[in-house]
Formats: structure tokens, sequence, C-alpha cells
């Protein structure tokens, strides 16, 4: 198991492909591990993709420090990462904090970025957004990581997805309360307790970006990643039919297949972001299709856009 | 070597042998944290932050009292020597906060506090397979629930305005801390033959 080192911490990291090929970088949101990106590896490999898969700081395998954490560590590690990877192109895909951490290394250090994808992501802290936070730390101080997880599973998945395992839920959570801790997660939920938003530093991202948003994404709405959208001149926003924040778990085929064309797209000249809003697929390999033309994406019922 | 405790017996419990070094080393981890809040805690509680030290002191103690009683005991000689390894090592350590010799003692307390309560996780040794039913199955995940509730406490205090100056020099303390806390605690496992490397 090959370890990075950040001061004098360990990184956990995985690093599959051959050396010459374009790399995806995954960052893990909140509760996650890399462990969970198995499924890319494997459908990113099989398209000639290098993958790079990393425990963030306080995460999974990586050493967890007992007491601070702060976003600027977190990129450091993802520069560290990415410098170790060569000179080849390099895309990069984050989902919810990770998505959070992949958009500030994108401003910070977006020349060395072939492609961004933001998934299930935001920019700033809503209201909404703000108090969930705070009530998901609340609960996992109450509750610990089981509690947790007893949230965000229904908040972030389907009834389609839960439903056959509604009986085998506590095996669903083992690993990821295993491999997280209490302290370690609570730190992580309190980098953001000095947040700043980002919003006014988007514009600078200039490398081809797609947003992937699920369609009935609750904890982070479209209007989060609308957000995205404007201020990213070369960006794309992409909704994922009846999926929800968690879509990566969801829908892990058809979110390769759309993470793969992205990067192909890319490196053959064929990517134009437009500030386009487009709708996934239901299957991978189908057509994406431009949001019906007049019509109020940020709505969830079909209302016509007022005319400029 | 397992990272898990076992092999369990028909009935999904935990081997005695197992269940004895594991209870002694959290009944001396948890007893000393509850001896040292004992001490700090005053006859009267002239602060609000004090009633805080006596929920402390009385979890800390309800947990010993807990693991005495559902652990299924056995003869282990080796206790003796390992007990007392363990007693010194939650023996205050030197701290250097410049300026404020005062914070040291809290200080102190608040960094084996957390280390036990954090970095010390005796339900993750639990296989699947262990009885949801067995009074020390239940009494290693009350203990790891409690711990991270008690946990907040030294959270609050070691995050807290009055040791912001003294960042650097806590955040050294309290990785010690945990480092020796872990060190001991795997040791105890390796002797029970479980690898609890991380």
């Amino acid at each position: 198991m090959p370890f990075l080192s950040h001061g004098s911490y360990r990184i956990r990291y995985e690093l599959d492909g051959p050396a010459d090929a374009p790399a995806y970088v995954l960052v893990n949101g909140l509760t996650q591990y890399a462990e969970l990106w198995a499924a890319y590896r494997d459908a990113l490999l099989a398209r000639q993709f290098r993958v790079a898969t990393f425990d963030l700081l306080g995460q999974g395998v990586s050493d967890k420090p007992a007491l601070f954490i702060n976003q600027d560590g977190h990129v450091a590690v993802l520069h560290r990462l990415i410098s170790a990877l060569g000179d080849g192109p390099v895309f990069l895909s984050g989902i919810s904090f990770g998505g959070l951490i992949a958009l500030r290394y994108a401003i910070e250090h977006g020349k060395r970025l072939s492609g961004l994808v933001p998934m299930s992501c935001f920019a700033e802290l809503s209201p909404q957004l703000l108090l969930i936070g705070n009530a998901l730390r609340t609960g996992l101080i109450l509750g610990g990581t089981g509690y947790l997880q007893d949230l965000l599973l229904p908040m972030n998945l389907s009834d389609q997805w839960l439903k056959p395992l509604l009986n085998k839920l506590d095996g669903v959570k083992r690993q990821g309360w295993l491999v997280n801790d209490v302290y370690a997660l609570q730190n992580l939920m309190e980098s953001f307790l000095d947040f700043h938003p980002i919003t006014s530093q988007l514009s600078s991202i200039a490398v081809p970006t797609m947003i992937l948003n699920g369609e009935f994404d609750f904890l982070t709405p479209r209007s989060l990643h609308e957000t995205l959208r404007v201020e990213i001149p070369d960006s794309a926003l992409v909704i994922i039919p009846e999926a929800y924040h968690a879509f990566t778990l969801e829908k892990g085929a058809l979110t390769a297949d759309l993470l793969a064309r992205f990067a192909e797209d890319v490196l053959a000249g064929r990517w134009k972001g437009n500030k386009a809003v487009l709708i996934a697929p239901g299957e991978p390999g189908g057509e994406l299709s431009p949001f019906p033309a007049g019509y109020d994406h940020l709505r969830a019922i079909p209302v016509r856009r007022p005319s400029p | 070597m397992s990272a898990f405790l076992g092999p369990l017996d028909a009935d999904g419990r935990v081997p005695q042998h197992q269940q004895t070094r594991v209870a002694a080393f959290l009944i001396s981890a948890h007893g000393a944290l509850a001896r040292q809040f004992a001490l700090a805690l005053p006859l009267r509680i002239e602060a609000a932050w004090q009633t805080e030290l006596n929920a402390q002191f009385y979890r800390e103690s309800e947990i010993v009292s807990l693991l005495q009683r559902a652990t299924t005991w056995m003869p282990d000689i080796a206790l003796g020597y390992m007990a007392a390894s363990w007693e010194t090592a939650w023996l205050p350590r030197p701290i250097a906060l410049t300026g404020d010799r005062n914070l040291a003692p809290a200080v102190n307390l608040a960094t084996l506090a957390h280390a036990v309560h954090a970095a010390i996780r005796p339900a993750a040794l639990l296989p699947t397979e262990a009885s949801p039913v067995d009074p020390f199955v239940l009494a290693l995940r009350r203990v790891e629930f409690e711990s991270g509730r008690l946990l907040q406490a030294q959270i609050l205090f070691l995050k807290g305005p009055e040791l912001v100056p003294f960042r650097d020099a806590i955040s050294a303390a309290l990785e010690n801390r945990h480092h020796e806390v872990r060190r001991l605690w795997r040791e105890m496992l390796a002797s029970i033959g479980i690898d609890a490397r991380e």
C-alpha cells in the first residue's frame, strides 16, 4: 500500500495504469474512502486511462490529525499527488467535499489540469447547506459515525438503490464505519467552520469543466451547481436523471462513462462547454441531450424561463 | 493474526483470554481518567465548565464498572506486568506552554482523555457474527459510543480560545499522546492474536 508524505503525515494512495496514459485523479467525499472508486478504476483503466485515488488526510488509511485539519492541507496533498504523476494530461474529479477541494485545486493550480469534473458540488454555503452541515455534525457528535451514515444514506440515495438493501444496511455501512473515526470525521467537518466562498474565484478556472449534478440532489441542489456553470467559462452542467447526491455510488457505470467521454472529447479537441445545460443518458454510452429550450433548469416543474 | 476478536464460540461470544486482556486495558485507561477527573473535581462546583468534570468522572467510573461486570474473566499472569506499563503511560507528561503553567495539568488530562476516547475503538474489533446480546459485546459497543460523546469536552477545550496561543504545543502533545496510546493498544491486541496495524 503506497503512501505519500505530507509533513509528518502519511497519505495512502493507489495509482494504476500505464505511466504515459492521461490520468484521472478522483477525490473522495466526506465519509468515503478510496476503495469506493474501485469500479471507476476498472472502467477508466479499460478506457486507457491512468487512475489515482487516495484517502484524504483524516480519512480511511491515511493519517488522521488529532485536532486540526484545514482545507489548505487537502489542496496541498492533492498537489503533491498530481505532481507525482509526471507531465501528462491530468483530469481531476471530486464529489461533494472532494469536489470543493478539486475546485480549489483548479483555482490555485489550474495550469496543471487538462479537465475538471466537480460532482455534487458547491462553491459557497447556502443557508440550507450550512444548517444541514451543522445538523449532520451534531448528529455525528451525538450518535457517532453510524448515525451520520443513517442520516446520509436516505438523503443521498434513491429508493430503488435502498430497497433491496434495507435488511442489510449494517453491512453496507460497516466498512465506512470501520475505517472512519468520529474525531477525524469531526475534524474534516470542522474544516468548514472557516469556509470562505470561492464563487468570485471560479472565473479563473480556464480548463474545460463538466459539472455533474443529480436530478434529485437535495443536499447540494441545482442552484449550487448553477453558480459553477455561470462562473466557470468553459463549463457545461450535466444533470444525471433520477439521481441523488451520491450518484457516484448509485450510477457508477454511467458516471465512469461520462468521465471517460469528457476526457476523450477534451483530448480530441471536441469539447465545447458553452455553459450548456445537458441531460445525461440513463445508461452508459447513450447520448447527452440538451435541456429543453426555453424551460428553467432550476425548477422541478416545467416552467418557462422569462424572456431576456 | 486477525483484525477482529475471535474465533468466537458457538454462541457468538469472545474468547475469555481476549475478553480479559481487552477489558483490563480499557479499565486501566478509563480508570486512570476517572481518578484524574476525581482529583480535578472540586467539592463545590463554582464554574459552569466544572459540571463537565463531574460528568466525565461519573461516565469514566460507569465504563470501569460496566467492564468489571460484563467481562468473563480468567487468570492471566502477564497482566501484572502489562498493567504496570499501562499505568505508567497514563501519568502526566511535561508540556511546554510558554507563559502559563497553570494550564498544563488541564491540558495533560485533556490530551490523555482525547487519545483514549478517540484512538481506542473497541467495538471495531467485533466481528459481524458477535452475539448482539452478549454482555461483553454490548459493553465494548457502549464504551466506544460513550467515548465519542465524552471526547467532545476535550475537543472543545483543546480547540478553545484559551489555548489558541499554544496551538502548536497542544497539537504536538496530543499527537504524542495518540501515538503512545495507539502503540499500547496495538501491542496489547497483538498479544492476543489481533493485528491492529493502521
